[in-house]
């Protein structure tokens, strides 16, 4: 019961933050919820890993989140349930198109979005640094879209 | 040991330069004539005749008539020449000079003859020490670029730029450089293993300010270009980037980070008390000041897509006006001293980048280069050229165009060089 009302705000905290970008990303939480379980069975991986798999990618010019990214931090939000004295870091990427300032501002969005998605599952703000690198820290080296995606993202740490 | 010697001169320029070199690519459609004889004297001459050359074949106006062709000099008792002769060779100018060496100085005297009209235009003098042969070549290479052109010249302005360079695939080494407009007499003024980006000079050629991530946070830091000494502008623990110094020297106009997303701000340097000039829940960002420092342009994302904002500051709550309307991304816009016309990069319909130009009373930009992610466009203070940042290959290196159609090129000899800022006048 208790569970189920915690989706349920989830998703209705999901709707509200989603309110001004686009319906789709509100349909996919809610699909979503019965994933959720899947995604975080694994209790023996440390907290390092989860973050570390937890990478947010985002398409280009975009900072709103994926279905696939939405997935991904869910394993995050168990994981500061779990942990209430931890606090991570969010470093926002873009990819090398586009200006070096612009990128950075980007960045930082997308930073933010990950950020919002978090305080929106009763993550404290407090609790969350949310920072940008813009372009200058690619980590794929090529001018090319296989890169570029790897390259628009957002790190935990 | 001979050897030993050797292999260190040989590695010592890898380690500590990207020298650029200037390639010119492109003169104007219609140039002026010029015959430039060359300024005589023993050992430096060379020196300074090819400095002259360069400085002026890079501005497009001129085309030089080759050195085989010229005429001897023939200089009466008036001071006149035999203006008929170089008539008949279709030369408009003739540009004559000598250097008078003295122990501890360089005198550079040089005349500018109007051919066309039969007179002389100019008759001029520059000195300097004995070390400061560089500048005196550019002083009077824009001493005649003035005289013909009408036009100030840029010869004896300064760049700053960013140069990168990798050891490995993960090291890099990120230095703020100072150099001649030319590439030439280089300097590193901050060398980094962290991000530098956004370079921008202080009216008076003096100090620079600049973004560096050395602490893994974007801030603003304020250089003396004399001292070295440099300092934070504010010390916020926030993400502070994008500077631009008022043409008073007074104020950095900056975008820092404090609410979580990116607005403008105006700082006072006497005091650091700031003012915040944007409150929008889009990306405000890349602020430029007009010549006359009463307005500034911005990108902002308020429409969905980054466009050229402009926004007056002598009215108390002025709205921001969108200055571009063509495509879905035009950014990092600066003014030309006009103030009428707009420098910035352009995204095309093929999805490449490009640097444009927009008079504010058209309503349609015209596309200036041709590679594929031109960057960073910087107007040099005559208003007649842009130094911007292109990548060929994949290497990223400095190019510039004038306004009427000439190009060149400032290739590094080794790594990366990107995000030029042009300096104001300086002599």
């Amino acid at each position: 019961m208790n569970k189920s009302l915690n989706t349920l705000f989830t998703s209705l905290a999901l709707i509200l933050f989603t309110a001004c970008t686009s319906l789709q990303i509100t349909e996919e939480s809610v699909s979503n919820q019965s994933v959720a379980g899947v995604t975080l069975s694994s209790k023996s991986s440390s907290a390092q890993a989860v973050l570390a798999n937890a990478v947010v990618y985002f398409e280009y010019d975009e900072f709103t989140l994926t279905m696939k990214s939405i997935q991904a931090l869910k394993g995050v939000v168990r994981l500061m349930k779990e942990n209430p004295r931890m606090t991570i870091s969010l470093e926002g990427h873009a990819d090398e198109r586009g200006t070096r300032e612009y990128n950075l501002a980007l960045g930082q969005r997308r930073s933010e979005s990950v950020s919002d998605y978090l305080i929106a599952n009763d993550i404290k703000r407090v609790r969350l640094y949310a920072k940008s690198f813009g372009e200058e820290r690619p980590l794929s080296l090529g001018s090319n879209n296989i890169s570029w995606s790897k390259n628009r993202r957002v790190e935990i740490k | 040991m001979k050897k030993i010697f050797l292999s260190s001169l040989f590695f010592l320029p890898l380690f500590c330069s990207s020298e650029l070199f200037l390639e010119i690519t492109k003169g104007s459609e219609e140039q002026f004539k010029v015959a430039m004889i060359p300024f005589a004297e023993k050992k430096v001459s060379k020196t300074l005749n090819n400095i002259i050359s360069n400085d002026l074949n890079r501005t497009g106006e001129f085309a030089l008539l080759d050195e085989s062709l010229l005429l001897p000099l023939q200089i009466d008792d008036d001071g006149e020449i035999n203006y008929k002769d170089w008539k008949l060779l279709g030369i408009e100018y003739l540009i004559t000079g000598n250097i008078v060496k003295g122990n501890n100085s360089i005198d550079v005297n040089y005349e500018i003859y109007n051919i066309q009209k039969s007179k002389k235009i100019r008759s001029s003098k520059v000195f300097g020490l004995p070390n400061q042969l560089r500048q005196l070549a550019h002083y009077t290479s824009d001493g005649i670029y003035e005289s013909i052109t009408g036009i100030k010249g840029i010869a004896s302005t300064r760049l700053l730029y960013v140069s990168n360079i990798k050891s490995g695939n993960i090291n890099s080494r990120y230095r703020l450089m100072l150099a001649d407009s030319d590439g030439a007499n280089e300097q590193t003024l901050l060398s980094s293993s962290e991000s530098i980006i956004s370079p921008s000079w202080s009216p008076d050629g003096k100090k620079v300010a600049y973004v560096s991530f050395e602490t893994g946070l974007a801030k603003v830091y304020i250089q003396d270009i004399a001292s070295g000494q440099r300092e934070s502008v504010l010390s916020k623990n926030t993400q502070i980037s994008s500077p631009s110094w008022s043409p008073d020297g007074k104020y950095l106009s900056l975008t820092l980070y404090q609410d979580g997303n990116a607005e403008i701000y105006i700082l006072r340097l006497r005091d650091r008390v700031l003012t915040r000039m944007t409150n929008q829940f889009a990306i405000d960002t890349e602020s430029s000041w007009s010549p006359k420092g009463n307005k500034i342009l911005f990108t902002s994302g308020r429409s969905g897509s980054p466009q050229v904002y402009e926004l007056d500051l002598r009215r108390l709550n002025a709205k921001a006006k969108r200055i571009s309307f063509e495509g879905t991304y035009n950014a990092k816009a600066s003014y030309l001293p006009d103030e009428e016309g707009i420098i910035f990069v352009h995204r095309s319909t093929d999805g490449l980048f490009h640097i444009a130009l927009k008079y504010k009373k058209e309503n349609f930009l015209r596309i200036l280069t041709e590679a594929k992610m031109d960057e960073s466009p910087s107007v040099a203070p005559n208003g007649n050229m842009v130094i911007y940042g292109i990548t060929e290959g994949d290497q990223s290196m400095l190019a510039g165009f004038s306004l009427s159609g000439a190009s060149f090129k400032l290739p590094a000899s080794q790594g990366e060089v990107r995000e030029p800022a042009w300096s104001n006048f300086l002599r």
